[in-house]
């Protein structure tokens, strides 16, 4: 599946958190591409700057020093309103806590972005729907997030993110809250929508199930890479 | 789903805070019509009142007299002036007037002297209830003067006081009579006071040798015509006569009676919206602070800051509006109720304004100023004070927003 179509390069990524007191050097010195059709998995030890590297690939947040060129665009050169544009259009996020909007039905929470998005109404339901039959979340449309199950709030989350179609989607400790067999079946879909629909995932994980799934495994350690390794099982 | 429809179900997550809110900016609401209306309800009677005693809401003169009083400058068709009045149930009475000198003893003054009609004064105007000592003229009270009471006082005269009277007849001879004081008015108005001596119509048209030259009529509806609705009345039938509404004819009252108005509804209008803002803000502030992680993720997933204002914002409006109806039904019923039945005010001492006392039944008046200021400024200040929590919200940095815990 790796077409060499590079989407994101990061080169000499530097990450320092300065809260007045100390400075937390999070990210120091990453080299690192992603390509279209990557099913990736950044596995550490919990503090070594996975989240930190996600948010900076995603442009939720800016590196101290460094640069990102994300889809042959420099984030450096971009206002956080151009940033704002290509988080709605680009990227996909699903976050470890679902973090579904509560007032929202789970159609409506897909929906949402497409509505950022400014696409107009019956697209947006055929998009949604379309998205829902292929997840298996059909009838579950009008509950609310509170009404889910974690696996199903996070299936919703995954529809939210990929409904856009976007070119990536960053996926954080998103089985962290679930068991296995729906981190299991969670992991199947992606997978799924990886291969039919061409999305580009990246994830961020403790899980070795996430493990077994990906197909290129970046070891972090300490703000660095320690290792990039493919894994035989899944190429 | 629309914004507006978010926005209502999330100002419906911690019911008991919005219901609060919405309870006290209906009650500002509320309170500011009702107060309005009282207000207003207040200077119309004052209004009234002044009109009503002497004024009239609005006179008739010849061109130019009241530039100029001369007794020459008489009204010519006063027939048709009153066939009007008479059709649209709009009272009239005929003035005429003159100058001239009254004496009492050694002391004299100069006077302006009044024919009247006794019985259509009393039956449309009020001053001539207001006597001090002795009686006001009937038709029979011929040679009878009644005074201003500082005109009284300067020429030492009582009920029973004979006085001379010098004029200058419409013929150019010199009119000269005797009177005897009939009774004296309490405070009118200034000019009344000073220098008014009243007498029949008759006893007038003797003294200046004049042939019923009416030289003021003064309508008075008692409100059911707006001066404005009697001016053009008259003035579609009625030319080359001067037709003035009483605003006109007293431009400081008018002036001061609206000035008051205005100033008074608006500085309360605006100590209570801002009072109800400040609540509105607080709310808002706190359930922003209680959805710090939603907003984050909204921008996280592509929402602009300024979309997050804007759905801030219509919070606030919605939560307005709503106060507004339910503020509006309840003050504009009270409002109403008053302005039916009003309240007695006699337990509380005399409403007397300017030496002139008012009936004690105090009436509300509604319009629909009175309800669209508050509502107008409660919607503005609202959305001004969603704008300070909104921006809270627009600035939420979406990393630390995501892993805020609350
Ligand atoms: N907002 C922040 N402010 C200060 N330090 C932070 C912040 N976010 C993360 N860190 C620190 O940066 C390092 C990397 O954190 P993170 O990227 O969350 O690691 P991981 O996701 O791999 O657990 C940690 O030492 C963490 O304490
Ligand atoms: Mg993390």
């Amino acid at each position: 599946m790796n077409t060499n179509n590079e989407i994101v390069s990061l080169t000499n990524i530097i990450k320092n958190y300065d809260n007045g007191k100390v400075i937390t050097k999070a990210l120091q010195g990453i080299d690192l591409k992603i390509y279209q059709g990557d099913f990736s998995v950044m596995m550490g030890p919990s503090g070594c700057g996975k989240s930190t590297l996600l948010n900076i690939i995603g442009a939720l947040d800016r590196a101290t020093s460094g640069s990102v060129i994300f889809n042959g665009k420099d984030f450096n050169s971009l206002t956080n309103k151009e940033l704002s544009i290509i988080r709605r259009n680009q990227i996909g996020f699903v976050f470890q806590n679902y973090n579904l909007l509560p007032v929202l039905t789970a159609y409506e929470n897909a929906e949402y972005v497409l509505m950022l998005q400014n696409i107009p109404l019956s697209q947006r339901k055929e998009k949604v729907m379309n998205l829902f039959k292929e997840m298996e979340l059909e009838g579950l449309e009008n509950r609310l997030p509170r009404e889910l199950s974690g696996g199903q709030q996070q299936r919703v989350a995954i529809a939210r993110a990929v409904v856009t179609n976007p070119l990536l989607v960053l996926a954080d400790e998103i089985t962290a809250n679930v068991d296995s067999k729906t981190a299991q079946s969670l992991l199947m879909l992606m997978e799924k929508l990886n291969k039919n629909n061409n999305i580009t995932f990246l994830f961020s994980t403790h899980d070795p199930i996430v493990k077994k799934f990906a197909r290129k495994v970046i070891l972090l350690k300490d703000g660095r890479i320690d290792k990039e390794e493919l894994s035989s099982e899944n190429i | 789903m629309k914004t507006i429809e978010v926005s209502w179900r999330n100002l419906w997550r911690n019911r008991t805070r919005t219901y609060v809110t919405i309870s006290a900016v209906a009650l500002c609401i509320g309170i500011l019509i009702i107060f309005q209306s009282m207000i207003v309800g207040l200077i119309d009677k004052a209004v009234f009142t002044t009109t009503n005693l002497v004024v009239g809401e609005v006179q008739i003169h010849a061109d130019d007299y009241l530039n100029d009083r001369s007794l020459y400058k008489y009204l010519k068709n006063t027939e048709k002036i009153k066939s009007i009045a008479k059709k649209n149930n709009i009272g009239l009475v005929e003035r005429s007037y003159g100058f001239g000198l009254i004496s009492s003893g050694t002391k004299s003054a100069g006077t302006q002297f009044w024919g009247v009609n006794p019985e259509s004064e009393l039956m449309h105007f009020d001053f001539a209830k207001h006597i001090d000592q002795g009686t006001f003229l009937s038709s029979s009270s011929s040679n009878k003067i009644v005074l201003g009471n500082k005109l009284a006082l300067s020429l030492a005269a009582e009920v029973g006081t004979e006085l001379v009277v010098f004029v200058q007849g419409a013929d150019g001879s010199l009119g000269n009579e005797l009177f005897y004081v009939s009774g004296i008015l309490k405070n009118v108005a200034d000019n009344i006071d000073r220098s008014a001596a009243i007498m029949l119509i008759n006893d007038f048209n003797i003294l200046f040798s004049a042939n019923n030259m009416i030289h003021e009529i003064a309508l008075n509806s008692k409100g059911n015509f707006e001066a404005e609705e009697i001016q053009n009345l008259m003035s579609a039938e009625i030319k080359n006569v001067e037709i003035d509404t009483w605003k006109q004819l007293m431009p400081t009252i008018s002036l001061m009676t609206e000035k008051m108005s205005v100033f008074m509804r608006t500085l309360f209008s605006l100590i209570f919206t801002i009072a109800a803002g400040l609540g509105v803000m607080n709310t808002m502030i706190m359930s922003t602070y209680d959805r710090m992680r939603e907003f984050g993720i909204i921008r996280a997933i592509g929402a602009t800051p300024w979309r997050i204002i804007r759905q801030v914002s219509l919070e606030a409006i919605i939560l307005t509006f709503i106060a507004s109806i339910i503020g509006t039904i309840v003050g504009l019923s009270v409002a109403l109720y008053f302005q039916k039945y009003g309240f007695d005010v006699t337990g509380q001492g005399n409403l007397s304004i300017g030496g002139v006392v008012m009936d004690p039944i105090w009436k509300s008046s509604v319009s629909l100023g009175i309800v669209l200021l508050p509502i107008a400024l409660m919607m503005l200040i609202s959305t001004i004070s969603s704008l300070y929590p909104a921006s809270i919200a627009a600035r939420i940095k979406p990393v630390e927003a995501i892993h805020y815990k609350k």
